[in-house]
């Protein structure tokens, strides 16, 4: 990987060079930089190469991630063929993955107004390993978090429970947001 | 080599300068002006990526972007060719502009292209990108998976459709610097991950 040490754009620089952040005289001035030196150059290809693998890793269902709602819609909106299930606090929902489906997205309704902070909390199966993501993505206003598990490893569950829980946090203590209950079983065509 | 420093001035008060590379750019421009054909190939190989970048970063298409790279190459070959460039050393700002013009006149004039190729054949070798390192895709969804939720969270939906930061701030109710923030540290994590995996690779 390019080293990120050159003196006059940093990585950050050239991202948002990419995404078109820059103001036009900071946009046109790395433009100019990027014709001059190569090794800018690489490290922008290198960011544009990773971006491409995040999003082919993404659509794979390598790996799982909190996202919005407005994501989902865009993702809709391009044609990823998505199934969706909503969640209502204890709620639980019989689930599936079909082969046509790309991703697959959780939809956890909880009251978020006043939270500062929201942890994810997953227990696998019955009595299995528990995972705690600290920290999620989540917009107050949206009412919901967002999550989209990894596909790939769902599609080689058979019939599996899963219990996810949002923890609100503060500096001091925790309370429960909602407990959601996914029975998981693999997909039967006949439905 | 001989910087031309005296003696007293090597010190430690001395001030710092740094070896420049000869202008390559500049020197293979004079060279293609001075009729040299050798020169051209070379010429390309620099210049190419160089315009591909510029053109995914403003078209965001490959092809179109490969369109604009034959179409700048070319003129510049003929430019240079009939000595129409009056300052070589500045050959870098030369090409940017003319990229910037000639994706400027491709939108509004679609036929352009073939008409420059019809008038000027130049024979022109295919260029190669060099290669840039793309990321092992084991090595990448274990670093993904090993970053902070919130981190992966902004990382994915920037990368997934080249989301701004203001945007994406405005969905996750953060602000644009504290998206950058996230971001910044994000792509942090992920490539210190990856590298430290390259290292491991190759121990």
């Amino acid at each position: 990987m390019t080293p990120d040490n050159h003196a006059d754009h940093s990585t950050s620089d050239l991202l948002a060079y990419w995404l078109g952040e820059l103001d036009e005289a900071s946009a046109d001035s790395v433009e100019e930089h990027l014709f001059r030196c190569d090794a800018c150059g690489a490290r922008l290809r290198e960011l544009i190469l990773l971006g491409g693998a995040v999003r082919e890793g993404l659509l794979k269902g390598e790996f799982g991630t909190v996202v919005t709602p407005s994501f989902t819609r865009r993702l809709s909106a391009a044609g990823v063929r998505i199934r969706e299930y909503h969640l209502e606090p204890g709620g639980s929902v019989n689930c599936t993955v079909a082969p046509e489906d790309d991703l697959v997205i959780s939809h956890l309704r909880a009251e978020v107004g006043d939270v500062r902070q929201i942890d994810l909390v997953v227990d696998d199966g019955d009595g299995g390993s528990t995972h705690r993501s600290r920290h999620i993505a989540f917009n107050a206003g949206t009412g919901e978090v967002t999550f989209i598990p990894p596909v790939a490893l769902l599609r080689t569950l058979g019939k599996d429970r899963q219990r996810m829980r949002l923890m609100a946090v503060d500096k001091s203590s925790e309370r429960l947001l909602g407990e959601y209950t996914f029975n998981h079983s693999s997909y039967d065509p006949r439905g | 080599m001989d910087l031309g420093l005296s003696i007293e001035t090597r010190g430690f008060y001395a001030p710092r300068v740094q070896e420049i590379p000869p202008d390559i750019d500049a020197e293979l421009a004079r060279r293609i002006a001075a009729g040299d054909p050798e020169a051209e190939a070379p010429f390309c190989r620099r210049f190419a990526p160089r315009i591909r970048l510029f053109g995914l970063k403003r078209l965001r298409n490959d092809a179109a972007a490969a369109d604009l790279v034959q179409d700048v190459l070319i003129v510049a070959l003929q430019k240079l060719r009939a000595g129409a460039v009056r300052e070589p050393e500045r050959i870098a700002s030369f090409m940017l502009g003319m990229a910037r013009q000639m994706m400027l006149d491709s939108k509004r004039n679609s036929g352009r292209r073939e008409r420059i190729l019809n008038e000027f054949p130049i024979d022109l070798i295919p260029v190669e990108e060099p290669a840039a390192e793309e990321p092992d895709e084991a090595r990448l969804q274990h670093c993904l998976q090993a970053l902070p939720e919130r981190e992966r969270s902004v990382l994915v939906m920037t990368f997934y459709d080249d989301c701004p930061a203001d945007a994406l701030g405005t969905q996750l109710g953060l602000s644009t610097g504290n998206v950058r923030v996230i971001r910044h540290r994000g792509l942090q994590h992920l490539r210190d991950c990856l590298e430290n995996a390259e290292v491991r690779d190759d121990s």
